[in-house]
């Protein structure tokens, strides 16, 4: 009796700093990554927050005083934060579906079967991996009113120089196309993974049953296509809510503040202006804004994928 | 009858055949044309690029190449982007590499919770970030330097190595670290000894990917450097944006050439995992 436990003390301890052993080296692995992003990531999150809700003194270059929902009232007050979530919701609204279906579409042209294939497919990574600051300064030479070969193209099928920069609404389509330049062979490339992986037999019983090609596309290869299609979607989306190199380097948010993007604009009050507090409300607010419909982007998108 | 119908029929799906190559080459060239045109424009000379109609023909030119790696800016901030992608890869791969581990093999109380976090972190806007890294940076004294740079980009680097190898050990199988460990491997020993040994070209493309976007990027290094750690897309953004003497076409494209050729180089060496990393990123993310 007292040697059953005995043994069974002798055994419980080891056993007990074994397992505080086994819960360290268990986190271990998560604790570089957790630090960091806690300190680089989380602290920083925070701290927006803190002086979002505080007025910020330049001479001490802190957060002085606690002012409430002051920030707020002045940036929702602003009609010029309203503009740039406007000019960023039109891009956001042009350049995705865009670029979807632009990608999908070259990605099933450049899936022809033939020798060249893999050779097309790997030049496609080339625009991709160009900086986003370069695509906008190199894009800014091609579409020059003046002295841009775009434009000399027009001219050649007889339609009048466009003032790319200075109007408007072509300043919008400028970034549009940029944007698109740069991001649709992204899109290209999982297409092309997405388009590979399709089951041939369906295609093929179809293609017996005298289907058209029309009809396979709209009642085979899109419903197929959804879950994937989604997913591009969130990703993009992930990655165009940052816009900020290519309208810095193109437009710098003109002419009048027509491509005047929400990060352009909130880096501009921060850096230029020096409103510090007011960035920073902004900077919330464009948080929350992104995280809720990142939300609804993602659920949607695995409901999409579960209903097939 | 039905033999008869057959080759008209063959005959216009290979002419569709034909039609839908030469569409792709198409829009290959469409896609290609600005890199060309930005590596052609670097070696003219300001009169070349300034000429109506647009120019193919010339006589090419280092000049700009030559006047503008002369200039003490620019060299230092070739050497400080090497130094920064390199740093923060290399630590954002360590790091990354062992949370995506234990989010795929190692069971821990909350690693769902984890995912969904790193999920969200992907959509935070840079700016969040920006504005308070600078008020902290500032006021500790430590903005211009490369460390801070580094720590700043694995705020999205580290999420994104993580994901991809977690992804990628997951699809290892099982056996290889049990076994390891019924040898008397300790968790770490099967993680170094089995584990990274044959999860090299994985962790090699993350590596490059990581470095590549690191390498890039614009708005940390505006707002947390200015002139001793500053990189080259704060060059490109400072040309291209010069309001005083028009842009300088010359200097853009040199200097974007720069840019660009090596990342393309390394891009073009590691497509097949690249591709490959997109397909998965987006469809298992």
């Amino acid at each position: 009796m007292s040697m059953t436990t005995a043994t069974g003390a002798r055994t419980a301890r080891p056993r007990a700093s074994a397992r505080l052993a086994d819960a360290v080296s268990r986190w271990a692995f998560m604790a570089p990554s957790a630090i960091i992003l806690a300190a680089m990531l989380a602290y920083p999150i925070f701290y927006t927050v803190q002086i979002s809700f505080a007025r910020f003194d330049l001479m001490t270059f802190s957060a002085v005083e606690w002012v409430g929902w002051d920030n707020y009232r002045h940036v929702l007050d602003d009609y010029r934060f309203w503009s740039s979530l406007r000019v960023t919701a039109i891009y956001l609204a042009f350049a995705l579906p865009l670029q979807i279906v632009l990608g999908f579409g070259i990605a099933f042209l450049i899936n022809a079967d033939w020798r060249g294939r893999g050779t097309v497919r790997a030049l496609f990574i080339i625009p991709m991996v160009v900086a986003p600051v370069v695509a906008g300064g190199i894009w800014r030479m091609i579409l020059d009113p003046l002295w841009g070969i775009v434009n000399w193209l027009i001219g050649l099928a007889g339609f009048g120089p466009l003032d790319w920069f200075g109007d408007p609404n072509l300043a919008m389509a400028a970034i549009v196309i940029i944007d698109t330049w740069r991001w649709t062979p992204f899109v290209v490339l999982i297409a092309t993974a997405a388009l590979l992986a399709l089951p041939r037999d369906i295609f093929e019983a179809a293609e017996i049953d005298g289907a058209n090609w029309w009809s396979m596309l709209w009642s085979i290869t899109l419903p197929l296509l959804v879950p994937i299609i989604a997913a591009t979607f969130v990703v993009r989306w992930l990655g165009a809510v940052k816009m900020f190199d290519i309208a810095l380097a193109a437009t710098y948010g003109g002419p009048g503040g027509a491509t005047n993007v929400i990060n352009l604009f909130i880096y501009e009050e921060a850096f230029r202006s020096l409103r510090f507090a007011e960035s920073a409300a902004m900077a919330v607010i464009v948080l929350i804004l992104t995280m809720i419909l990142t939300g609804i982007f993602l659920v949607g998108s695995r409901a999409l994928e579960q209903r097939n | 009858m039905t033999a008869a119908a057959l080759p008209p029929l063959r005959r216009r799906s290979r002419l569709g055949h034909r039609v839908r190559i030469a569409a792709g080459l198409f829009a290959c060239v469409v896609f290609l044309f600005p890199v060309f045109w930005m590596v052609l424009s670097s070696f003219k000379d300001q009169r070349d690029i300034f000429t109506m109609p647009p120019t193919l023909f010339f006589t090419p030119t280092l000049e700009t190449y030559i006047g503008y790696m002369q200039r003490a800016d620019i060299n230092r901030r070739l050497i400080n982007t090497i130094i920064v992608a390199t740093g923060s890869g290399l630590l954002s791969i360590a790091a990354g590499a062992m949370a995506g581990y234990a989010l795929a093999r190692i069971r821990l109380r909350g690693a769902g919770t984890i995912g969904v976090i790193i999920l969200l972190s992907r959509g935070v806007p840079p700016i969040a970030l920006a504005v308070p890294m600078f008020l902290v940076a500032r006021s500790l004294g430590v903005t211009d330097k490369h460390i801070t740079l580094i720590l700043a980009y694995c705020t999205f680097l580290i999420p994104y190595v993580m994901w991809l190898m977690r992804g990628f050990f997951l699809a290892l199988p099982r056996e290889l670290e049990e076994s390891a460990m019924i040898d008397g491997c300790s968790r770490f020993g099967a993680f170094f000894k089995i584990i990274v040994p044959i999860s090299l070209p994985g962790l090699l493309s993350t590596l490059i990917f990581s470095m590549i976007l690191a390498w890039e990027e614009l708005l940390f290094a505006l707002v947390l450097t200015n002139r001793h750690a500053s990189t080259i897309p704060v060059s490109i953004a400072g040309i291209a944006g010069d309001t005083v003497n028009g842009a300088n076409w010359g200097a853009l494209t040199a200097v974007g050439t720069i840019t660009v050729i090596p990342v393309v180089i390394f891009a073009l060496l590691v497509q097949k995992w690249l591709i490959q990393g997109l397909a998965d990123g987006a469809t298992k993310g």
